[in-house]
Parts: C-alpha cells; structure tokens; sequence
C-alpha cells in the first residue's frame, strides 16, 4: 500500500511558487527523507500532505486519505512535528501531553504520557508551564506529543533541531525501531550526516520542483557522501 | 529612529492588511470619511437635539477613550517578546537579539500607533467634516482647532495608556494606584462635580478657548501647552519605567487540566477545549483583564443612563429591558479577549479545526458573562426600582449576548481584532448589531406607553435574532472550516 501519493503539486504564495508540480510516492514502511535549501519548498510540502495547506494545484493522498478534502481525517492518522516548537504557552508539559491524547482519544492515555516523558527525560518539567521551558525541551515535548498515540505515519520537520547529542541519539534509536516495525518516517533536515543514517529514500527540492529522487546509494553515485551528493545536484542548478 | 518608525509602519500597516487586502485596509480611512461626512451633514439636526458643547465634550470623551484604547497595545508589547520563538515576530522584540534598546523600541511602539491611528481615524474624521464645508457652512479654521484639539485627547489617553502599562510590567500595586487615580478623577467630575471636566481633559479646555466657542487666546494655549505637558510627562514615565531587559515571570503551575476536564462533563465533544480554555485564562490572567473590560464598559453605560436622566434631565425611560439589550452588545469585547490569549499555530499538527475551537470559545463566553449578565441587570434594575420588567429583560439579555457573539464569530473567526478593520467586514458587522440593537432600544423606552406593541415589537426581534443565530451558528463551519490557526 502507498503511504503517500502526490501528483503535480503546486502552491503560489501571491506571486510565489513555493511548489511547482511535485509527483511524489512512498511505500508504506519507507524512511524518507526530504532535502533542499532554504526555502525549497520543504516544509509547504509537508503542510500540505499533512492537511495544514491547500494546494494551489494537484492531488495528494495520505494513508489512502485526501489531505486536501479531509485534513481533520489525515491529522488523526498520522504524527506531525511542525518546524518551528510551539506548545500552548500556558499548559504545563504532562498537561499538554494529556490535552494531545484526548483529542486524539488516545487510549490507556496516562501510561502513554508516563512513558514519553519518561523517554524523554521530561520529568522536571511536569511542573512548568511551557512558556518557561528551553526551546530543547519544547521540541522534546513537540516529539512526544507527534508519538503518543503511535501512529502509523511521522511527518517530521527538522525533529533533531535543538536536541542535545544524547537526546538526538535516543530520537535516532527510536525512529529505526519504529521504521523497522513497519512504520513510515516522512522527514525534512537540513542534517545530511544523520539523515544519511536513517532514510532508505531520499529526494532534493529545489525552487519547489524535485531534482533527485531515489536510495542514498542512488543519489551518491561516485560522491563521498549525501552531503557532497546534495553540493553537487543543487549546485548544478545555481 | 526615523528608519525604525518606518519600518514598525510597514509591519503594522502589513499586519493588518494580511486579513483581508492592503486595498480592503486602505478602505477603512474611506469609511471613516463617508461616516464623519454623513456626520457633516446630518449636524444641524444632531445640534437641535444636542447642544454643540455637549457635543464637543462627547467628541473629547471618545477620543480619549479611543487613545486609552490605542495605548492598551503597549500591554500587548510584554506578548510579543514573549512570543518570540513563535512563527511570527516583531520588530519590538529585536532588542534581544540586535545591540538596540528595548526603550527605543518601545517608544518607537508609541509614534508608530500614534502616527497610525491619526492617519486611519482622526485624519479621515477630519477630512469628512472639511468635505461637508459647501453645504454646512463650517468654518475650515474650526475644523483644523477641532482637530488639535481632540489630537490632545486622544494622545492623552494613550499616553496614559502606556504610562500605566510600564507601571503594570513593574509592579502590580503601582497599576492598581495609577488606575485608581485616574478613575478617582473622572468619578471625581462624574459624581460629585468636585473637578471639571475640562481640568482632567485639557484638549475639552483648549477647544472651549477656540472658535466657535471664543476667540483664540491665552486660555487656550495655556491649556494646550498644559495638555502637551502631561502627554510629554507620561510618555517620558514610561521611557522611564520601561525595563530594557525584559524577563517573563516563570510561573511554577499545578496540574489542572486533566481535574477541570472532567468537571466538564456536560459540554461533551468540547470538554477538553474548554477545560484548555479555562486554564489559559486563568494562568495567563486574562480573566481579570475580561472582568475589567466587561464590567467596566457597563458601570459606563449604567453612568451614562443616569447622567442623561438625572445630569441632563432628559425623560429617557431607560428600563431593565434597556439594560438587557446593552448588556449583549459588550459580549464581543470578552469574545475579542478569548481569542488573544495565546498563539494557536498548535493547533495545526492536531486533528481540530478553527470550527471547534470556535465553538469552545463561545462555550466559555457563555459560562463566563451569563452569570455577570444577569447580576447586573439584576443589579441596575433594583437600583433604579423597576424589576418589574425583568422577566423581558433576561429573555432580551440571553438572546442579544448570543446572537451578538456567534455573530462576531461567524465574521471574525480567531482574529476578531484584525478582522473588524476589514471595511467590509465592519460594516456588516455595524449593521448586524446595530439594526437589532436599535430596534430594541428604542421598543424598551415604549413598554409603558404601548405594552402590547412593544411586547410584540420584542418578541418579534427576538424571534428574527434567535434565527439568524442558528443561521450563523451553522454557517461558522462553511466559512472557517479551511482556515488556518497560524497568524
């Protein structure tokens, strides 16, 4: 089964193309991860597969579901980690935790919170609102409200941004078991060394059109690694 | 700061315009010249009913209001640094990362929406009254005195304004002190004529010493220079005041949520919503800031009343229904409050649409004001010894207040304050609540002379509001369903 579907994508901002016809496809099981420089157009596809933008033109499909008609359907589905940390100012960590699981419904719903801010780490912060946590702490919080309910599909912007190395190795360690167990990772970084690690498909954006599509070891070629990969594709173009 | 001011112009100008269009914005200074000419031309009758002083003071009143208003923003400066890992930011919060001060900003905060707010209202008004020159007669010279004049008041009110928000970030005590001494002034002309009006307003004074009222003197410079003295005096305070490193309080907070969810038992599918609602009120103290705009707005009109009645000595039967009808009108203050107590970009990664979240906030307005509603048309009418009529009254309070508010909502959605600069939106919104509020006004001050008209007349107006209620009510989920919660 598909996990993701998109056929000639496109979204103008006023004058800006910030997509321009993306056909993309991703197996269920796939780690995929989305490269591009700023302002390729990385996080307008995100939000549009994942129901927070409407396209200008095309179609999409997530879990079979159009983000597009029914993004409230797409969102129950899956787990987003937006691009920017912006948990509710005035909620505390586990009580942000318990407002994402009962709008998602989420069952055993305390021993899901239990575990995530066990995982982590977040147990200091069960008595701060979020406003007074750091930004690393945030993005934690951000992390484990997208895993809660244990989604089949991640959408995940720059999920490592902020992260301490520990946390960023726990987050690793957790996003290949997740993969392994069957699951589907959509990811967008801007840190080629980790995503080299992680995604099995990889693709570059560029002026919001896809230039390269295919495994790590595809887009290599004779290149050292996906970083010297990602210099030389972009780079043709400038 | 000439380039600062330019640029806090654009994004201010930029911010609004973002809801609608710049075209849509630019309209709005139209709208306020079509109005103020309509005013124009309509005077000679407004002036057979109210004489010109009176009319003048109301014109001070209101500018002062409106600045009082316009500087309440200086709170908002405190939210924006503070939402400043947001998805959006503002040139207010640079200091914390460029080598400027957060004084300069600040002040650069207070020309912007000085310059702003007299170019979108006060310089329009103006222009509507010069346009009806021809066919009134005014005196061009009387307009350019009115318009300094009522500069005065207007930046009066917002330099207190801002004053008293320096005083708020330092210390709670001080706020309560500076707000008390203002209120003690205006209590102190309103009540017990101890002060005149014009010593607390020396716009009202300086207008009272130009044409047509006298012939320029000194009075009126005196009074000018004096009024230019407290605004300079102010906003120096609030350079003063103003802390160049600004720090949110850490707030240490208890876990509530998952104990006021449950206790929401009867709002079902919206429990959760509203138990969030209720916790970011109380944390962010938004609550009291709602209390005191609602509640202050109706101890105004309850004083207006009586001024007219008494003061004025006019035979204006104003009636518990009266009082129900106003007490709908003001809801859209608290609804406007609900909506800025937090950024909601949140809600983008969960399944909820601004729909629900609509909903939620017209739930917790009316488990808000219901109960302050009624006391205080409860109140009002025991004091002026007419509950008689109370039993019209709720009726007229429950259904106003909702229809006013899911009507702001279905208009406005999640930015009230940036929609209804909209011009098209705000005049659909002048006319949704005006019409109704209009008709049940002018019904209210004739039950005792034609009970059964009125009786029918308001049965009537209810029955058409609890209607278009459902109306919009259903509508809010075509209009807003793909909207967005980021700003």
């Amino acid at each position: 089964m598909k996990a993701i579907e998109a056929h000639g994508l496109g979204k103008r901002f006023d004058s800006v193309v910030a997509l321009d016809g993306v056909d993309l496809e991703l197996e269920s099981g796939e780690f995929f991860g989305l490269f591009g420089p700023n302002g390729a157009g990385k996080t307008t596809l995100l939000r549009i597969l994942t129901g927070q933008l409407t396209p200008s033109a095309g179609v999409a499909k997530v879990l079979g579901i159009d983000p597009a008609k029914e993004p409230l359907k797409v969102k129950a589905a899956i787990g987003i980690v937006p691009e920017v940390e912006s948990p509710p100012s005035y909620l505390t960590a586990t009580e942000y935790l318990y407002f994402v699981g009962r709008v998602r419904d989420v069952a055993n719903l305390q021993q899901a919170i239990d575990r995530w801010i066990t995982f982590f780490d977040l147990e200091g912060a069960r008595g701060t609102i979020c406003r007074d946590l750091s930004k690393g702490t945030r993005q934690k919080l951000m992390l484990a409200a997208a895993f809660l309910h244990g989604p089949d599909l991640l959408f995940l912007d720059e999920p490592f941004i902020n992260l301490d190395p520990i946390y960023q190795r726990r987050l690793k360690d957790f996003l290949l078991e997740y993969n392994a167990q069957g699951h589907t990772v959509f990811m967008c970084s801007h840190l080629l060394e980790i995503a080299e690690k992680l995604c099995d498909q990889v693709a570059i954006i560029d002026g919001g059109r896809l230039i390269a599509r295919g495994s790590v070891a595809e887009l290599r070629k004779e290149d050292k690694d996906l970083e010297a990969a990602f210099l030389r594709l972009v780079g043709e173009r400038r | 700061m000439s380039y600062l001011l330019r640029l806090m112009l654009k994004e201010e100008f930029r911010m609004h315009a973002r809801y609608s269009s710049p075209r849509m914005f630019l309209a709005f200074p139209v709208f306020v010249f079509l109005f103020s000419l309509a005013i124009g031309l309509t005077s000679r009758r407004i002036l057979e009913a109210t004489p010109l002083n009176e009319a003048i003071l109301f014109l001070h009143v209101s500018a002062f209001l409106y600045g009082l208003g316009v500087g309440a923003f200086g709170f908002l400066g405190a939210q924006y640094v503070e939402r400043r890992h947001g998805s959006r930011n503002y040139i207010v919060t640079m200091p914390s990362l460029l080598p400027m001060s957060f004084r300069r900003t600040f002040l650069g905060m207070y020309v912007r929406d000085a310059l702003f707010y007299i170019l979108l209202v006060l310089v329009p008004m103006v222009l509507g009254l010069l346009a009806s020159v021809p066919f009134t007669g005014f005196r061009p010279a009387s307009i350019g005195f009115l318009f300094l004049a009522s500069l005065v008041s207007f930046l009066l009110g917002m330099s207190l304004s801002f004053f008293v928000s320096t005083l708020y970030m330092r210390s709670r005590l001080a706020f309560l002190l500076g707000t008390g001494l203002i209120t003690a002034a205006f209590a102190g002309y309103a009540l017990f004529r101890l002060i005149p009006i014009e010593s607390i307003l020396p716009g009202l004074a300086m207008h009272y010493g130009l044409p047509p009222f006298s012939a320029p003197g000194a009075p009126a410079l005196l009074a000018g220079l004096a009024g230019a003295g407290v605004i300079a005096a102010c906003v120096a305070g609030a350079l003063v005041l103003v802390q160049d490193q600004y720090e949110p309080r850490s707030m240490p907070a208890r876990e509530e949520l998952p104990k006021v969810d449950a206790r929401l038992g009867l709002a079902r599918a919206y429990r959760i919503l509203l138990a969030k609602e209720f916790v970011d009120l109380k944390r962010s103290g938004t609550i009291a800031k709602m209390f005191f705009s609602f509640v202050t707005p109706l101890i105004l009109l309850s004083f207006t009343a009586w001024l007219v009645r008494y003061g004025f000595r006019v035979p204006v039967g104003f009636n518990s229904v009266f009082y129900g009808a106003m007490v709908g009108f003001f809801g859209v203050l608290l609804y406007n409050w609900l909506n800025n107590v937090d950024a909601m970009d949140h809600y983008e990664t969960l399944p909820l649409g601004v729909p629900q979240v609509i909903r939620s906030k017209l739930l917790a307005f009316l488990i808000l004001t219901t109960g302050i509603s009624s006391v205080f048309v409860v109140g009002v009418s025991a004091l002026n010894g007419d509950l008689r009529l109370l039993w019209l009254a709720f009726p007229v309070m429950l259904i106003t207040s909702v229809y006013m508010v899911v009507m702001t909502a279905y208009l406005t959605g999640l930015r009230t304050n940036s929609f209804l600069f909209n011009p098209g939106v705000l005049a659909q919104f002048s006319v949704m609540a005006m019409l109704p509020d209009l008709g049940l006004t002018i019904l209210s001050f004739t039950v005792d002379r034609d009970p059964v008209f009125t009786m029918a007349g308001i049965a009537l107006v209810l029955v058409v509001l609890a209607a278009a209620t459902v109306f919009l009510y259903r509508g809010i989920d075509g209009k807003w369903s793909h909207a967005s919660f980021a700003e």
